[in-house]
């Protein structure tokens, strides 16, 4: 009987209730719609804008390619800032993996207290990057619980671990693989529970140790998440900026080791207010992420976990 | 040994092939090598996880220690606890260094940001979900697409357009400029992202639509049927959103560097990244106040703890 009626009804206003669909449709998304309009897409074409201008505190001559041509041959941009952070990627990405699917592959075990072990490993990926930087100031401090433990061990180190030139970058790469490795967890995780069970079923009748299980059963058939995982993190890496801003402040000290490409982007455009050199550096910034994430796409595929 | 050296599918191959070999073997001896084997590596997960646990806690209980310490006492040695338990850190932390505010900050901002990344994400997640309007498809791509653009290529445009282009008549109602992009800044750039919205139509996409059609024949408008129908269903994806969202804001440390000069207007983690450069070594309140940052996503997290992992599987999965 309902059915009918609203049948009728529908057939009657169908033109009518279709527009009303649609511009209700549109009324709910004009909030959204006009946000990402306004904070994504127009800054995409200010940007371009701004860098084409000698934009200090306030707007100057047009100036072309004159910031992009500068920024050729910055040696600060290129001898610490992308040095830096291209070292960073090269040591930070294996590690952050490798300790995210040792991790993933450990609590994936029928043991006990997985839950448990599971979330202690994942927080350090949630807590602040704020206080994660300060305890690990505070930890590597030349009087800290690090060197207390080295002396103990014989090895004498009294330097505070990020104030000095040489171990500065080593050890934010160290802090920054300790708290990317949950989330890397998490991911794998999801890959190796798509993993059916009577593979590896099939691999124990075979005799096949879990050592040899896992690299020429598991680590095969997680490829699809080794693929996300690699994208997400170099692409994470390459953007490092929290970290080297906390821990070496806006300068990337000491002596610009701890400089990296966003930090100097920050450097640039907030403390030194020149906004377009800034943007440029952003724009600059953008095509190398860009192309970066094109070649993996080329050689992997659309990354996607399981 | 020779098989290390070969493609991971080509490995997969011979190991079948190898399988085809050992057929004539007999069962009972493959049985004992297999519960061997599951014990050593039972055994080897959890050394490796006791081993791996205690490392990451350490650095965190090691924080709350310094935290209930005097000054005198960080310098006088090593001590697993405290020598004379003291609040003072936390004192020092809260008034001598604004911590307090700070913490009020971070409330308030976080607070705001989560509110309206759940309005306007489960609204605009249930029309793309739901309701049918020309351009639909393309628009939703539209959202995606702001994934593709980093925050690097956005820092100097958005910056210069919250100093400029708010308009002269909010400056006169008592905020200057300069001021009033800190903290509203810092909201306004974050009032929805395209992972909240993606999350919340991808969950609407999976309630069946008979519900949805009862409302409708008893008359429910649109958003009617988004308030009393939708958005009762939508519990998980509505927890994932808030506490990722809130964690998110809570931590954010990029835009409010770059926004928020005001001091009264510090967030924790830039009072905490300032603190480090003031005053260095001051250990036990600096301590205390990473306590303060880290503690309330520690609740979150053990009372939530299944939707952040579901959160990020989702988000990360197509995002």
């Amino acid at each position: 009987m309902a059915v009918a009626v609203a049948k009728r009804r529908q057939t009657r206003g169908l033109g009518n209730e279709r527009v009303r669909e649609a511009l209700v449709g549109y009324g709910f998304i004009a909030l959204p719609m006009a946000f990402f309009l306004l904070f994504f897409i127009v800054p995409v074409g200010y940007a371009v804008y701004i860098s084409r201008y000698d934009w200090q505190i306030f707007k100057g001559p047009y100036v072309g390619f004159g910031n992009y041509r500068h920024l050729w041959h910055d040696s600060v941009f290129w001898t610490h800032a992308v040095r830096n952070t291209l070292v960073f990627t090269a040591f930070v990405v294996p590690l952050e993996v490798a300790l995210g699917l040792a991790l993933a592959v450990v609590v994936n075990q029928g043991i006990r207290f997985r839950g448990f072990f599971r979330a202690a490993f994942y927080f350090p990926s949630l807590a602040a990057s704020a206080a994660i930087a300060s305890i690990a100031i505070y930890i590597l401090a030349s009087d800290g619980l690090f060197n207390t433990v080295l002396n103990h061990l014989g090895y004498h180190h009294n330097n505070a671990w990020f104030t000095q030139e040489s171990t500065a970058l080593p050890s934010i790469i160290g802090l920054n693989a300790w708290t990317t490795s949950g989330t890397i967890m998490i991911f794998y995780l999801a890959g190796l529970q798509a993993i059916p069970t009577d593979v590896y079923e099939a691999a124990a009748i075979d005799g096949a140790g879990a050592w040899r299980t896992f690299w020429k059963v598991t680590f095969p058939l997680l490829k699809p998440a080794h693929f996300f995982v690699l994208v997400t993190s170099v692409i994470g890496a390459l953007q490092m900026f929290d970290q080297a801003f906390l821990i070496g402040g806006a300068s990337g000290g000491p002596n610009y080791s701890t400089m990296t490409m966003v930090l100097y982007l920050y450097n640039q455009s907030i403390k030194n207010i020149s906004f377009g050199y800034g943007a440029a550096i952003g724009v600059v910034l953008f095509l190398f992420l860009f192309t970066v994430t094109l070649i993996q796409r080329l050689l992997f595929g659309k990354p996607e976990v399981a | 040994m020779d098989t290390e050296q070969l493609p991971p599918v080509a490995a997969a191959e011979q190991l079948a092939h190898e399988g085809e070999a050992a057929k004539g073997t007999p069962a009972a001896t493959g049985i004992p090598g297999r519960e061997r084997g599951e014990r050593i590596r039972t055994a080897i997960a959890y050394v490796v996880m006791f081993g791996v646990a205690a490392l990451f806690f350490i650095p965190f209980l090691w924080s709350v220690s310094t935290s209930f310490r005097t000054l005198a006492d960080t310098v006088a040695g090593f001590s697993l606890l405290p020598k004379h338990w003291t609040l003072s850190g936390y004192r020092e932390a809260f008034h001598t260094f604004n911590f307090g505010q700070y913490t009020l900050n971070s409330f308030i901002i976080a607070g705001a940001i989560t509110i309206s990344n759940l309005f306007l994400a489960s609204l605009g997640g249930y029309a793309f979900a739901r309701l049918k309007f020309p351009g639909r498809e393309a628009l939703f791509l539209l959202v995606l697409g702001t994934l593709m653009i980093p925050d690097q290529l956005r820092l100097v445009p958005i910056y210069l357009m919250l100093v400029n282009w708010i308009p002269s008549w909010v400056a006169h109602l008592g905020w200057h400029n300069a001021s009033f992009i800190n903290r509203n800044g810092v909201i306004g750039i974050q009032l929805v992202s395209a992972a909240s919205l993606f999350l919340m139509r991808q969950y609407f996409l999976t309630i069946p639509r008979d519900l949805e059609e009862a409302a409708k024949l008893d008359g429910a408008g649109y958003f009617k049927t988004y308030r009393k129908v939708m958005l009762p269903l939508a519990g998980p994806a509505i927890a994932a959103v808030t506490i990722l969202t809130f964690q998110g804001a809570w931590n954010g440390l990029f835009w409010a560097a770059i926004l928020l000069q005001d001091k009264s207007q510090y967030t924790i983690p830039i009072g905490l990244a300032n603190f480090h450069f003031a005053y260095q070594t001051l250990w036990p309140p600096l301590m205390a106040a990473s306590v303060l940052a880290i503690l309330p996503v520690l609740v979150l997290f053990i009372i939530f703890q299944r939707y952040f992992v579901a959160g990020v599987a989702a988000s990360g999965v197509k995002g």
